[in-house]
């Protein structure tokens, strides 16, 4: 069967599906947690970044969201103040939880969060279908979210107002990540080359849409997440 | 020799009622049969046989004699044995004689061997004749051929070579034969898919011996070059005690021996190229010697586009090698050294950036069989020793994480004694077989990969990062076999087999006895029915069976009908139907490991049909077939993942002077396939989970194709040559292979058959 999915992966780009690059498409892209991992009494936000066929990308705080895993720790996850947190419990709470869950003492306890955004139609032809998606909040130790360096085109590329780059070019864009971080450039302007590389290529062709988004999101092992987006325009 | 050629005629039938047989000694006559004598042939003898003694009784008789491609022999002599009476073989191969029953037959002629046939009613079987060549081959058969079963052929190298579609690569003209699954294209299983079950429960076996491979990894080539092939069995159930370890059917492929005369050929094609020498050594010796290598791989790189996104840094190719010595000891020892090797690699990274190591993916898979054998005959006994040893790797690494390389030395010493009878317990032809077979291998195994998808199982998203599955060591699996078997006609016309074969298999320590048996009649002058019913089994050593301590064999009890009906020379009409009920099948149980919890079972029937005569030959198949599978106690029944009710070939092909001209159809049913009905993000490992609907509730359309093929056949000096032309789905029919789905299974698209392929080729033989 390898020989089918590589056959498939080498030609089935002449099929009409979206490419995972391809920010124009309805779909959840990542969803963070501000801090992935958190120490007790400690608190975490959850947000997402949202595509939409025919719209910007977006920072969305998700109107749904509830605790899939372990049950004991459903209530560590409320809605206040317009955003969703959850509240790393006590020593106690979270020595039980790994019992649950089967861990080793001092294991830090995973807690599986799923969120929802209703308002999206499902791309498969079920209408009001939910996109649902899961995020893993690490409880009982602390790491924050990574910060990211880009560059576009050989420059710095921080967050700005709009990038400008040059039609039928190969424009470098480039993250700086470890090794076993994982990398997603995404753009709705242009095709992408090595999307999943920290070295990616971007290069707009005159039938392509001109003007769009360009957007990097780096995942780490430890469940860090961290995203970057652009307007972006060809000329 | 002389001896040695006393037996063939009984191997070529392979029918089970065959009246031609090993006679060692000359069986005394019997009284005349009741049955009335046959209407004459259409063309009978031009000679006119001696007169006989006339105090002994004699029957007429008539038979058809034929050369191993099931050609008519014309004019050979055929003598009754101890008496003048001789008549020559018309054009057809026809003779009749007036003969007593129970006397035999001498069938000579100048390009062949002798042959011996007995009479034992009016119309006999066909009697194969083998040119000294052949003989030299076929005699180390004798103690091992499967007994034919109900369904079952053997595919002639010469005439299927001529189906157009097939781009001359015998195996692949196996998906002609009715049973067995069709797909547009070879990928995605290196085994074949016989009537509903899965690949790796059929064994392919070239020369008695299980190979790993059945097709090399591009181009759609089996491993071994049809000039190379002898014969090919096809039996896809109800096969007999001397083989097993699987709960289908085998696919058996014969090397040849070299020919008496020296020659050397040469074959390139857009696929590949090969050279194949052969001749004797010495008075007692001949040899074969194959090489082919990969020509698809100078190709490739100039149709990729420079626009993909791909770097092939080591491209697609393949090599494969043959050697067979044949040594004639004695008059009662043949010695035989068989090898074959393939080695196909590939290297490519999906990004112009060949630093990326985690776009790259690596395969290299390759193995060497070396088989002695010694073959024994001497009177009644026939006895077959070999020792067979295989050395194979797998190696196949994708991106930074997924790796798996296995490498697997074993060693099969087998052995067989057969003893024929003519006459023994007031029973006639009795042939009793016995044998044994010990496998060993040790698989030193380093693997870091995803779960594997089983048969059944919902095909995800590669993640390139998922090693659930982990392994560093070694495994030893050993299994032993012994089995013995007594047929015997307890009438003219009624033909018993009954066996029983015993397995061993060490590292789930399971012990299974496996009883199977045959009865064939000859209910009238062109009719024959069989019936067959048996158990089987296959051990638990399919992929991650290796690794598990859960699984154990699989099961099978076969029941199969068959009907052959021969309405006139050259014309054949065989069908079939079975029913296949399997249990102990391995699945996942809920906490992941497997265990022995599915059940399945496959009905269908079966039709073959073939004309030759003249310069036609013309080919019909149609199979059906329904196969289904319950994964647990209390699960529904689901379709198979090969399941494939409809399957339908009609070839033809003419052959006139130096033009031959062929054409094929094909009509086959899609694959089942499970929809996809949703996704779930699972956003730290980024990746989609697939929300599927119920397993294989969806099928590909049914999918047709013409495919055409020309022959030109002339001299060159001393070189004969052919070259060929072979267009597959020459009117363009792109139909769906399979679906797949976008990265996040929101989109759902086609993955269609090539719309056309033409496969050019050239042959020279000096």
């Amino acid at each position: 069967m390898k020989y089918l999915l590589l056959l498939i992966a080498l030609v089935g780009c002449d099929a009409d599906l979206d490419e995972p690059w391809q920010l124009d498409h309805d779909r959840i892209i990542a969803v963070r947690a501000t801090p992935p991992r958190i120490v007790s009494g400690a608190e975490s936000s959850i947000d997402a970044l949202v595509g939409r066929k025919g719209a910007r990308p977006a920072e969305e705080v998700p109107p749904a969201a509830q605790v899939v895993s372990p049950e004991s720790l459903a209530n560590t996850l409320r809605f206040d103040a317009g955003r969703w947190l959850v509240t790393a419990p006590d020593e106690t709470r979270l020595a039980a939880a790994r019992v649950e869950l089967g861990l080793m003492p001092g294991a830090p306890v995973p807690l599986v969060v799923g969120v929802a955004f209703l308002e999206t139609a499902f791309p498969s032809g079920i209408p009001d279908e939910p996109v649902p998606a899961i995020k893993t909040v690490w409880l009982g130790e602390a790491a924050d979210n990574p910060v990211l360096t880009t560059e576009v085109d050989g420059v710095d590329a921080p967050t700005a107002p709009e990038l400008v780059v040059a039609p039928l070019t190969d424009v470098p864009l480039s993250v700086a990540t470890d090794e076993t971080d994982d990398v997603n450039w995404l753009t709705s302007c242009g095709t992408m080359r090595d999307f999943d590389l920290p070295q990616a290529y971007l290069r707009v062709e005159l039938e392509d849409v001109q003007a769009g988004d360009l957007a990097v999101v780096v995942r780490t092992e430890r469940g860090g997440v961290a995203w970057r987006i652009w307007p972006i325009r060809a000329e | 020799m002389k001896i040695l050629r006393r037996v063939v005629p009984l191997l070529m039938a392979g029918a089970g009622i065959a009246t031609a047989q090993p006679a060692p000694e000359q069986p005394a006559p019997e009284p005349p049969a009741p049955e009335q004598p046959s209407p004459a042939p259409e063309q009978p003898s031009p000679e006119q046989p001696a007169p006989l003694d006339p105090s002994t009784p004699t029957v007429p008789v008539r038979g058809r004699v034929i050369d191993a491609l099931g050609r008519p022999v014309r004019n050979a002599t055929v003598t009754v044995e101890g008496t003048e009476v001789t008549v020559r073989t018309d054009r057809d191969g026809w003779f009749r004689l007036r003969a007593p029953m129970g006397s035999t037959l001498v069938v000579d002629s100048k390009a062949f061997g002798t042959a011996l046939a007995t009479v034992t009613g009016d119309v006999l079987d066909d009697i194969v004749l083998l040119t000294e060549a052949q003989l030299g081959e076929t005699i180390t058969v004798e103690s091992e051929a499967p007994a034919a079963a109900p369904g079952a052929a053997q595919l002639d190298r010469k005439e299927l070579q001529r189906v157009p579609g097939t781009g001359g690569d015998i195996v692949r003209a196996l998906t002609l034969m009715p049973g067995v699954v069709n797909l547009q294209l070879p990928i995605g299983f290196s085994g074949v898919v016989i009537r509903g079950s899965s690949p790796q429960d059929s064994k392919v076996l070239i020369d008695d011996f299980e190979v790993p491979v059945l097709f090399h990894a591009i181009g759609f080539r089996a491993v071994v070059p049809p000039e190379a092939i002898a014969a090919l069995d096809y039996i896809p159930g109800g096969f007999d005690v001397s083989m097993g370890r699987a709960t289908s059917g085998i696919v058996a492929l014969t090397t040849r021996a070299g020919n008496d005369k020296r020659t050397t050929q040469a074959e390139v094609s857009l696929i590949d190229g090969g050279l194949l020498a052969q001749g004797p050594a010495g008075e007692d010796t001949r040899y074969l010697f194959a090489l082919r290598r990969s020509t698809i791989d100078l190709v490739l790189p100039s149709v990729i586009p420079d626009s993909a996104n791909l770097s092939l840094t080591t491209v697609p190719r393949y090599y494969d090698g043959q050697l067979r010595l044949d040594h004639q000891y004695n008059k009662q020892w043949k010695l035989t050294l068989s090898s074959i090797a393939t080695d196909d690699i590939f290297e490519l990274f999906t990004t112009k950036n060949e630093e990326a190591k985690s776009k790259r993916f690596y395969n290299r898979t390759r193995f060497v069989r070396v088989t002695a054998a010694a073959r024994y005959k001497h009177g009644p006994w026939s006895a077959n020793i070999a020792l067979s040893g295989l050395a194979q790797q797998f190696l196949f690494e994708s991106g930074l994480y997924q790796k798996i390389n296995i490498r697997t030395p074993t060693i099969t010493p087998r052995f067989e004694v057969t003893r024929n009878e003519p006459k023994a317990l007031g029973l006639k032809d009795v042939v009793w077989r016995t044998g044994a077979e010990i496998q060993s291998g040790r698989g030193s195994i380093d693997l870091a990969l995803p779960v594997e998808q089983r048969e059944g199982e919902v095909m995800t998203q590669p993640d390139p990062e998922d090693t659930s599955v982990k392994f560093n060591g070694a495994v030893w699996v050993t299994d032993f076999a012994a089995w013995t078997s007594l047929a015997a006609n307890f009438d003219p016309r009624v033909r018993v087999t009954a066996g029983v074969r015993t397995e061993y298999y060490v590292r789930p320590n399971e012990f299974s006895l496996q009883p199977r048996a045959e009865v064939a009649v000859k209910v009238a002058d062109h009719w024959k029915v069989r019936l067959s019913a048996g158990a089987f089994r296959r051990p638990p050593e399919y992929n991650s069976e290796f690794l598990s301590k859960t699984a154990d064999s699989e099961r099978s009890q076969q029941n199969i009908i068959g009907l052959q009906y021969e309405p006139r020379d050259g014309a054949r009409v065989q069908a079939s139907a079975y029913y296949t009920d399997r249990s102990h099948l391995i699945t996942r149980n809920m906490d992941g490991s497997l265990g022995n919890n599915g059940r399945g079972k496959t009905t269908g029937a079966e039709l073959l049909a073939t004309y030759r005569g003249g310069p036609w030959f013309a080919w019909l198949s149609y199979s059906y077939s329904h196969s289904t599978r319950i994964d647990r106690p209390g699960e529904d029944s689901r379709l198979f993942d090969f399941d494939q009710p409809h399957s339908m070939n009609a070839a033809v092909s003419w052959q006139r002077g130096r033009w031959q001209l062929g054409g094929r159809f094909q009509l086959y049913s899609g694959l089942p396939n499970t929809p996809i009905t949703g996704s779930v993000l699972d956003s730290d490992a980024n990746f989609y989970i697939p929300v599927p609907d119920r397993v294989n509730s969806d099928r590909a359309p049914i999918h047709h194709q013409l495919d055409l093929r020309v022959d030109f056949n002339w001299k060159a000096g001393p070189i004969a040559m052919t070259a060929f032309l072979d267009v597959q789905n020459v009117y363009m029919n792109e139909s769906i292979v399979a679906y797949f789905y976008s990265y996040d299974y929101s989109q759902r698209a086609a993955f269609k058959s090539l719309p056309i392929i033409p496969s050019i080729g050239l042959r020279g033989i000096f």
